[in-house]
């Protein structure tokens, strides 16, 4: 999420807004966001409903998997980045940033 | 009693492989939504420090470009 912090003006400037999502509590979402500096919205997914719409519900931690996704404006996806490669968000700011997704 | 060493050596080392192969074959299974599918739409809330406050994916059609950054829990690295 730090990372997307980092990236904020560079996408905002791209007509991009980042969502984080997991299935904690909006509280200790609201929490977690102060206490590492993030200021946009992390969604609470509780009950995982919109994770499992996405087909990356684990089993095995009763969570989301790591992966970012960039939507385009048409709603369509147009960058996935799964598990340890999501935390470098690099490719999807670059995508953000050429023009087509500008306009 | 050779042999049965030896076959029992050479058991082991194949079950190994197999047991690795198998473990990387179940570490990253594919995305289910690809590139270019539709993002199914969604209503989630966060705090933001007075009200929970509602968000749809649906309400940056043709507005914005939406990342959406699922992380494992709160309060973990990344």
């Amino acid at each position: 999420m730090k990372n997307f912090q980092q990236n904020l003006k560079k996408l905002e400037a791209a007509d991009t807004q980042v969502l984080g999502v997991s299935m904690d509590s909006p509280f200790s979402n609201k929490a977690f966001a102060d206490q590492i500096g993030v200021t946009f919205p992390l969604l609470s997914d509780w009950g995982g409903e919109t994770t499992r719409a996405y087909g990356i519900y684990m089993d095995k931690y009763r969570a989301a998997r790591r992966v970012n996704f960039l939507i385009g404006k048409d709603g369509k996806i147009l960058e996935e980045q799964i598990d340890k490669s999501a935390i470098d968000p690099t490719k999807i700011v670059d995508a953000c940033q050429r023009p087509p997704l500008k306009n | 009693m050779r042999r049965l060493a030896l076959t029992i050596a050479i058991g082991l080392l194949v079950g190994g492989c197999l047991a690795r192969a198998a473990d990387n074959q179940s570490t990253p299974p594919p995305l289910k939504l690809k590139v270019g599918d539709v993002a199914p739409d969604f209503k989630l809330q966060y705090f933001d420090g007075t009200d929970l406050k509602d968000v749809t994916l649906s309400q940056y059609r043709g507005k914005k470009n939406v990342v959406l950054a699922f992380y494992i829990f709160a309060f973990t690295g990344g």
